[in-house]
């Protein structure tokens, strides 16, 4: 288990990380969520060990993380390059063995992780010559190939265009598989609710949301009322109801935000009766719609 | 260790596989042999038209004049009267003046015909005919002259390294060509770091680094790695030299000189290369990792060469006054003792308690530099954007 114990980051007067804290079973995947300098990244680089926390420590499996269990660890950052000039099969391998894997089981490793990538092909061409979807793959087998117990990928989606996120999404669901912790952030909700059981949600470098989809959603017990048509008569009524907001229009309907304990039997016989509704739908909130209350941003 | 091993064996690989070090290699080889083999060729060219002359005048003083000239000039040939200097050189090729010696009162004048002046020193002439001038006013024997002429001098060193002025002269030249090639390795050496680090940061893959393997390794990799290949280069140079200047045809030339370094001399410069390499290249490598396009290097690098050219600069002038208090001061100074110390060894008795009290502190300061090195590229490889300032790095180095 991954354990982060409220810590903080700070580079001169700039506070990066006020108090984070969450802990990750093993084998879970879990989504960091935060708005751009929430300090996703920074908390990613105290997790691996490139940062030492001001304040808090960080342990996995309840031994504090140093340089022996950093090099169990896998780590795809937003900012990703390669060796250019540097082939591909060695330069998989070259992370392999930076991971302290053996020469020969590097060069075992490497040619696996190019099968599975289709890269077969470009095995013995300079990064440099690839295609950047290419070169996006080799980033992610140089970030894996020593098969990590924590994997922690940094906007891995970033800039892929629908093939290779796809792609991406099947390498993960193989990490999956295999019983590694993943960390991810990433701005796509929709792929973060496919993929991660467990999430934290920080904004100005403190935890604002900790816990599974459920957890997140009893944090914030909302419903999305969405009612057809969007009359006058149907908003008059849900004006009235305490806490309601109106959210917006879509597809004809009016979106309201209540509270997850609204009435919604009496609700829907007062729009009955003012209006001679086609539609009523009480909605789940989304990963988004929690995402964006607790960030403190109109959902 | 093992992440330094892995690193080390990797930035060698890459850098004998890039076609940089390839083409260096064998340019640096080639120009060596050149460096060489030209002033030698050149020299001899010159020196065969400046060296070989034709004597003409009037029978009575020709023979005595060539015999006069003949311990400057190569006598291509004797001639009576020549009436038509211009043909006469144009018949005789090798020879690049004509001298004409003649009689005047008691004593003798020389009109010298040439191709080119330049070739031709009038002094040597003069001196040369100086015991026929004489001989005519006393007439005493050119011989006999000449004997006077030369007063026998010996020279006695007194707390010199050197027996003779001869010996001084060659190892100050030594000490000078090995000192341009100390400062040329280590800088090229060290640029070679700032480059290959600034190209990490540029490519973004050092953050991928940093996660997989220890700064400090990966930076001492690094080094490492150019330092061995430094080695590499500078043997293959050295040897180049040592076989190009004739060590096959039994030794002559540069290989004799090699010859004469002392092993305190090869010590000291194995030594100092490496102090000077290694201080040098962390606190370029540290440099270079703050910038974000190579583009930017060219401005970095300015300023942190110019220690390095001061410090060169005292060294050529520590080759003349290796006791001077200038000299001796900063021959403890790290960045400019490598140079000055060596070129102290070079050319005079440095006191062993010197020797040693400017290792230790150029090892000290190998160490400090190589703490404050990582910290700064430790900090700086994951900074993007604009430069820190000198302010900014501090406190993210002290977080």
């Amino acid at each position: 288990m991954l354990q982060v114990d409220h810590v903080a980051k700070s580079f001169g007067d700039v506070v990066a990380v006020n108090d984070v804290a969450f802990s990750i079973p093993n084998g879970a995947t879990f989504g960091l969520l935060g708005p751009n300098g929430a300090g996703k990244t920074t908390t990613m680089r105290m997790i691996l060990g490139i940062l030492q926390p001001d304040h808090g420590s960080l342990s996995w499996d309840e031994t504090p993380v140093d340089g022996s269990a950093r090099r169990r660890f896998g780590y795809l950052p937003e900012e990703r390059g390669l060796y250019a000039k540097m082939k591909v099969r060695e330069q998989i391998a070259y992370f392999a063995r930076l991971h302290g894997l053996t020469k020969q089981l590097s060069q075992r490793r490497a040619d696996d992780w190019i099968e599975q990538l289709q890269l077969s092909e470009y095995a013995d061409r300079p990064a440099g010559e690839l295609s950047k979807g290419n070169q996006q793959k080799v980033q992610v087998a140089c970030a894996a190939v020593h098969e990590p117990v924590l994997l922690v990928l940094d906007e891995p989606f970033s800039g892929l265009d629908p093939v290779n996120a796809e792609m991406l999404l099947g390498i993960l669901q193989a990490q999956q598989k295999r019983g590694t912790t993943l960390v991810l952030s990433s701005h796509q909700m929709w792929q973060l609710e496919e993929l991660c059981s467990n999430f934290c949600i920080i904004a100005d470098g403190t935890n604002r949301a900790t816990g599974t989809l459920a957890d997140l959603r009893a944090q914030f017990p909302t419903r999305v009322l969405r009612v057809s048509p969007a009359t006058d008569a149907v908003s008059a009524v849900l004006d009235a109801l305490p806490d309601a907001r109106r959210l917006g229009m879509q597809d004809g309907a009016v979106d309201y935000e209540v509270g997850a304990g609204a009435p919604l039997p009496r609700i829907l016989r007062d729009l009955v009766a003012a209006e001679a509704i086609t539609r009523f739908e009480a909605i789940e909130p989304s990963l988004q719609d929690i995402y964006l209350r607790a960030i403190g941003q109109p959902a | 260790m093992n992440e330094f091993r892995t690193v080390l064996v990797a930035e060698i690989m890459r850098r004998v596989r890039s076609r940089a070090f390839k083409v260096g290699l064998v340019i640096g080889i080639v120009a060596v042999a050149l460096a060489i083999k030209a002033p030698q060729l050149i020299g001899s060219a010159l020196n065969r038209a400046s060296h070989s002359i034709i004597v003409g005048g009037s029978a009575s003083l020709n023979d005595r004049a060539a015999k006069l000239l003949s311990k400057d000039f190569a006598i291509e040939g004797v001639v009576s009267q020549p009436n038509a200097p211009a043909q006469l050189l144009t018949a005789h090729p090798k020879a690049g003046a004509l001298v004409v010696v003649s009689a005047v009162g008691r004593g003798v004048v020389a009109d010298v015909y040439a191709r080119d002046l330049s070739f031709v020193s009038a002094e040597t002439i003069k001196r040369d005919l100086m015991p026929l001038n004489l001989a005519l006013a006393t007439s005493a024997s050119e011989t006999a002259i000449d004997r006077y002429m030369n007063v026998p001098i010996a020279l006695h060193s007194v707390n010199s390294k050197f027996a003779s002025s001869a010996a001084a002269d060659a190892a100050k030249g030594l000490a000078y060509g090995l000192l341009f090639f100390l400062y040329v390795s280590i800088l090229m050496n060290s640029q070679l770091i700032m480059t290959s680090v600034a190209e990490e940061k540029t490519s973004r893959i050092a953050e991928l680094l940093v996660a997989s393997v220890h700064p400090s390794a990966l930076l001492a990799g690094k080094i490492a790695a150019a330092a061995v290949l430094a080695v590499i280069q500078m043997a293959s140079w050295l040897a180049v030299a040592y076989f190009v200047s004739g060590f096959g045809a039994g030794g002559s030339g540069l290989s004799m000189i090699l010859r004469t370094v002392t092993p305190l001399e090869a010590i000291a410069f194995a030594v100092y290369f490496v102090l000077g390499y290694l201080q040098l290249s962390t606190v370029f490598a540290a440099a270079a990792s703050l910038v974000n396009r190579t583009e930017d290097l060219g401005s970095l690098s300015g300023p942190l060469v110019m220690p390095v050219i001061f410090a060169l600069f005292i060294a050529i002038y520590a080759l003349g006054f290796p006791n001077s208090p200038l000299v001796t001061i900063t021959s403890f100074i790290p960045i400019v003792a490598p140079f000055t110390m060596f070129a102290r060894i070079g050319v005079s008795i440095v006191p062993a308690w010197q020797i040693a009290l400017s290792i230790v502190i150029n090892i000290a300061a190998v160490w400090a530099f190589a703490v404050l090195a990582g910290k700064v590229y430790r900090v700086g490889m994951l900074l993007y954007g604009r430069p820190p300032k000198l302010s900014q790095l501090w406190l993210a180095m002290r977080s």
